[in-house]
C-alpha cells in the first residue's frame, strides 16, 4: 500500500510541490496580515488574499483529481499494476490517500500557524478557535468534494466535455460556501456529498474495463 | 434485471449528488429573481411613517410655532445578498451576535466573553482609579463573574450560568464600566445585574415554571438592523429641530444621552415587549409588542421574533426627566416584502400604526406592498412567474415538506435554505392561518401542480425507457415512484445510472432486447438458435 501511495506522490509531485508552496505563501500572508492589524482580522481572513486563495485551492485540487485519473487511463497504469497481486480497491485507495495528503499539506500547516498566532496575539476567547476549526474544516471538505468531482471527470479520458462539465460542477459546488457559510450545516452536506461521490468514484473505477 | 444492493447504493449516491448539484443553481436562480424584485421595488412601498409620532407631550407637539410635527419613519433596505450565508456567518460571530460568546470587543484591551466551559463571564479591561493626589492610575483587570459573585481569579464557588443573554446597550459608551449590566439566564430563569464598579452581582427573583415570560433579548432590541431603518424626527421650528434649539432634547436609545431611569426593554419569545425594573429585576408591565406585517397570504396570528426577517425597537425618553414615554417598533415580514410600524405609549397600549401600501388606489382599495412587489410594477409579474416556475423544478417531496415545515424555520435562515423552501409560495400558504386545513392544503397542491405534472411526465418517460432497457417490473415501479417523488432529480439520476447495454433485435418480436438475459424482456421468447445444418457445397482441392 505504502509503495502505491509513494508511486502516486511521485507521479503527481507537481501538485505536492504546489501544495507546499501554497502553504508557505499562506503562512507568510497570515503572519504579514497580523503585523499592525487588529487580531480579529486574522480569524476572519479580512484580506483580499482570502478571496483569491480559496478558488486556487478548490480548482487546484479538482485538477489534481482529474489528472490522477486521466493519467491512469491514458498510461494504463492500473491495468499494468493489476497484473501484480494488487486489487483495484487498493489502487483507488492509494490515489485518494495521495489526494488527501496533498490537501492536508496545503491546509494543516496554515491552520496550525493561525492557531499559534492567535494564541500569541489574541485574548484566550474560545470563539476564535471555534472559528478557525469551522473555517478550516469547511475549506478542507469543499476541497475534498471538488477533488472527488475531479476524480470522476478525469476518468473519461481524451474527451473534453466531461472535464468541462466537471469544472462547471466544481464552480457550482464551490458556491455552497457562499450560500451556507462555514456553519455546521455545510459540514453535514459536504460530508454526505463526499461519501456519495466516493461511492460513485469507486463504482466508476471498479466497473470500467481497464 | 434484479435490484442488487450495489445498484441501490449507487442510485442513492448519485441521487444525492444530483440533488445537491441541482439545488445550488436553482438557489442562485431564485435569488436572481428576488434581487430583481427588490431592486425594482418602488420607494413608496418600502417605507411607512407616522406623524405626529404620538409620544410627545401635547404642549410640545401642539406648539403654535411648530412647522412640522414629530415623525417616526421606517424603511426596508433589503440587501440583495441577504441570503448569503458567508456574510451571515462572520456577522453572527461578532460581539453580541447569535453565534458569538463574545459580548464586548471595543479594543484590544477591553473585551468580555462568556466561557461556556466554566459557565462564567470573563471581563478584561483597563480600570482607571483616581489617586488621592488626583493622579490617574490605570491598570488592566480581569474579572470572572458567575451567578454567585465576582472574583479576580477563576473560582468554582462563583457558580455557573447556563444559557445567558446580556444587555449590550451599556457597551455603546465608555460608561459601561461604571453602570449595571443586566443579564438573563434562560435555564436558571433569573435576571442578574452586574455592577463592575462595586464588584457585586444582584440576583432577581426566579421566574416560576408557569410564568409565561420567555425572554430572548434585553436592552437594544433589533434583528438584522442593517436592512431596516427606524428614524424618529423631533418637531421642527423654522427648519430647525427642537434638538438644535436646546429647549428640551427628546432622546432615543441611539442618542449617547439615553439613560433610561428605571426600566429596560425585554423581548419575549412570543413577540411581546416588557419593561424590566432595573432595581428590583422584576417585570414592571407590558411595553408593547412587535407589530405583525402583512404577507401575501395574510395570517391573523401575532408575529414572533422568529417569524420576522428584521425588527427594530426604539424607546423614547425626555432628557429632562429620563422618564420612559413609550416606544416605536418596526418589523419586516418573513419574505422581506412588507413592513409594519407601530407606536406604543408608556403603558404598552398601541396608539398608532402603519403598514407599507401603494399610494395608488384601485377603487376604494390600496394594494399592500407584499402583493405589489410581486405583481404591481412593470416586469414584476414576469419575474414572479419565473420564480414560481423555478420553485416548481424542486423535488415535489421537498416542496411538500416545505409546506408542512413552513412555520418551523427562523425567517432569516429560511432565505438560505437549499432543500426545503420556506420562502416559496407553497410555504407562504403553509403559514396562512386563515382558512381551514383542507382548503389550505388544496390551495398548496394547486401551487405545486406544475411540479407534480412535470414529475408525472418525467416518471412516464422513465418508466417507458426502463421497459425498453429491460429493467424488472419491481425496479420500474421503484423508478416510477422515485421520479414522481423527486421530479427532475429522479429523472437525472435515472439517466446517470441507467444500464448501459447495447440492445440487439429480437428474432421473435423484432424489438430491441437485452443480450445478457435468457429470454426477451419484451416478448419472453428464448434465443432463436438456428440449427447447424452443413452446407450442401464443398470446397474441393484441385
Amino acid at each position: 500500500m505504502l509503495t502505491l501511495i509513494k508511486r502516486e506522490i511521485r507521479d503527481h509531485e507537481l501538485f505536492f510541490i504546489g501544495s507546499v508552496i501554497l502553504s508557505a505563501v499562506l503562512i507568510g500572508l497570515s503572519i504579514a496580515t497580523l503585523d499592525g492589524h487588529y487580531w480579529i482580522e486574522l480569524v476572519t481572513f479580512d484580506s483580499p488574499a482570502g478571496a483569491i486563495v480559496l478558488p486556487i485551492i478548490i480548482f487546484g485540487f479538482f485538477a489534481m483529481g482529474a489528472v490522477q485519473m486521466n493519467t491512469d487511463r491514458i498510461r494504463k497504469i492500473s491495468a499494468f499494476i493489476s497484473i501484480l497481486s494488487v486489487s483495484r480497491n487498493r489502487i483507488l485507495l492509494a490515489k485518494i490517500i495521495a489526494g488527501l495528503l496533498a490537501i492536508l499539506i496545503a491546509l494543516v500547516p496554515l491552520a496550525v500557524t493561525v492557531t499559534i498566532l492567535l494564541r500569541i496575539h489574541a485574548p484566550p476567547i474560545p470563539i476564535f478557535y471555534v472559528m478557525v476549526l469551522e473555517i478550516f474544516s469547511g475549506t478542507f471538505l469543499i476541497t475534498l468534494a471538488c477533488y472527488f468531482i475531479g476524480l470522476q471527470a478525469g476518468w473519461n479520458s481524451g474527451r473534453p466535455i466531461p472535464a468541462i462539465v466537471g469544472l462547471a460542477l466544481t464552480c457550482i459546488l464551490a458556491t455552497l460556501i457562499l450560500i451556507k457559510g462555514f456553519t455546521p450545516e455545510i459540514i453535514v452536506i459536504l460530508s454526505l456529498f463526499i461519501v456519495a461521490s466516493l461511492i460513485r468514484t469507486w463504482h466508476l473505477f471498479m466497473s470500467t474495463p481497464l | 434485471m434484479k435490484l442488487s444492493t450495489n445498484y441501490i447504493v449507487r442510485v442513492l449516491a448519485t441521487g444525492f449528488v444530483v440533488l445537491i448539484l441541482l439545488s445550488i443553481p436553482l438557489f442562485w436562480a431564485r435569488l436572481l429573481c428576488n434581487v430583481g424584485l427588490y431592486l425594482w421595488m418602488p420607494y413608496e412601498i418600502k417605507s411607512a411613517a407616522i406623524e405626529p409620532s404620538g409620544l410627545l407631550p401635547d404642549n410640545l407637539e401642539n406648539d403654535p410655532n411648530i412647522e412640522r410635527h414629530s415623525r417616526v419613519s421606517a424603511k426596508m433596505e433589503i440587501e440583495p445578498l441577504l441570503p448569503i450565508g458567508i456574510i451571515e456567518y462572520f456577522e453572527s460571530t461578532s460581539p453580541g451576535q447569535s453565534r458569538s460568546c463574545l459580548i464586548l470587543s471595543s479594543s484590544e484591551k477591553d473585551w468580555a466573553y462568556f466561557d461556556n466551559k466554566s459557565g462564567q463571564f470573563v471581563f478584561r479591561y483597563v480600570e482607571t482609579k483616581i489617586m488621592p493626589d488626583s493622579d490617574k492610575l490605570k491598570r488592566e483587570v480581569q474579572y470572572y463573574i458567575g451567578p454567585e459573585g465576582i472574583s479576580e481569579l477563576p473560582d468554582k464557588t462563583l457558580g455557573r450560568f447556563i444559557e445567558p443573554i446580556a444587555d449590550n446597550s451599556e457597551f455603546k459608551t465608555s460608561l459601561w464600566k461604571s453602570s449595571k449590566i443586566i443579564l438573563y439566564d434562560k435555564k436558571l430563569r433569573h435576571f442578574f445585574a452586574i455592577n463592575l464598579k462595586d464588584r457585586n452581582i444582584t440576583k432577581g427573583p426566579q421566574l416560576s415554571e408557569d410564568d409565561t415570560h420567555r425572554p430572548i433579548d434585553i436592552g437594544i432590541l433589533n434583528k438584522n438592523d442593517d436592512i431596516l431603518d427606524l428614524y424618529w424626527m423631533p418637531p421642527t421650528i423654522n427648519n430647525q429641530s427642537i434638538y438644535s434649539r436646546k429647549l428640551r432634547i427628546h432622546i432615543t436609545e441611539r442618542d449617547p444621552g439615553y439613560r433610561p431611569d428605571r426600566y429596560i426593554l425585554v423581548l419575549d419569545k412570543s413577540g411581546r415587549i416588557d419593561l424590566l425594573d432595573k432595581e428590583t429585576l422584576e417585570f414592571a408591565g407590558p411595553a408593547g409588542r412587535l407589530p405583525t406585517p402583512a404577507t401575501l397570504f395574510p395570517t391573523y396570528k401575532n408575529a414572533t421574533p422568529d417569524d420576522l426577517l428584521a425588527y427594530r425597537v426604539l424607546p423614547v425618553a425626555l432628557k429632562e426627566d429620563h422618564k420612559y414615554r413609550g416606544l416605536f417598533a418596526a418589523t419586516v415580514n418573513w419574505e422581506g416584502t412588507a413592513l409594519a410600524l407601530a407606536v406604543f405609549d408608556a403603558n404598552g397600549v398601541p396608539i398608532k400604526s402603519d403598514q407599507t401600501w401603494t399610494s395608488v388606489r384601485r377603487g376604494n382599495r390600496r394594494t399592500h406592498s407584499s402583493r405589489a412587489v410581486l405583481f404591481g410594477f412593470p416586469g414584476a409579474p414576469a419575474i414572479t412567474i419565473g420564480k414560481f416556475l423555478l420553485e416548481n423544478l424542486h423535488p415535489p417531496i421537498l416542496f411538500l415538506a416545505s409546506y408542512f415545515t413552513a412555520g418551523s424555520f427562523e425567517a432569516a435562515s429560511g432565505h438560505r435554505a437549499l432543500f426545503l423552501l420556506p420562502n416559496s409560495f407553497v410555504a407562504m400558504k403553509g403559514r396562512d392561518a386563515r382558512e381551514n386545513i383542507a382548503a389550505r392544503f388544496l390551495y398548496a397542491l394547486l401551487l405545486m401542480s406544475p411540479s407534480i405534472v412535470l414529475a408525472i411526465l418525467l416518471a412516464l418517460r422513465v418508466s417507458k425507457d426502463a421497459a425498453i432497457v429491460g429493467l424488472s417490473r419491481k425496479t420500474r415501479r421503484w423508478w416510477l415512484f422515485g421520479t414522481i417523488t423527486f421530479g427532475l432529480v429522479g429523472y437525472i439520476t435515472y439517466r446517470l445510472t441507467r444500464p448501459k447495454i447495447t440492445l440487439v433485435t429480437c428474432a421473435n418480436c423484432g424489438k430491441p432486447r437485452r443480450p445478457d438475459t435468457d429470454i426477451c424482456h419484451r416478448c419472453g421468447s428464448k434465443w432463436d438458435v438456428p440449427e447447424l445444418i452443413p452446407p450442401a457445397w464443398r470446397v474441393l482441392n484441385g
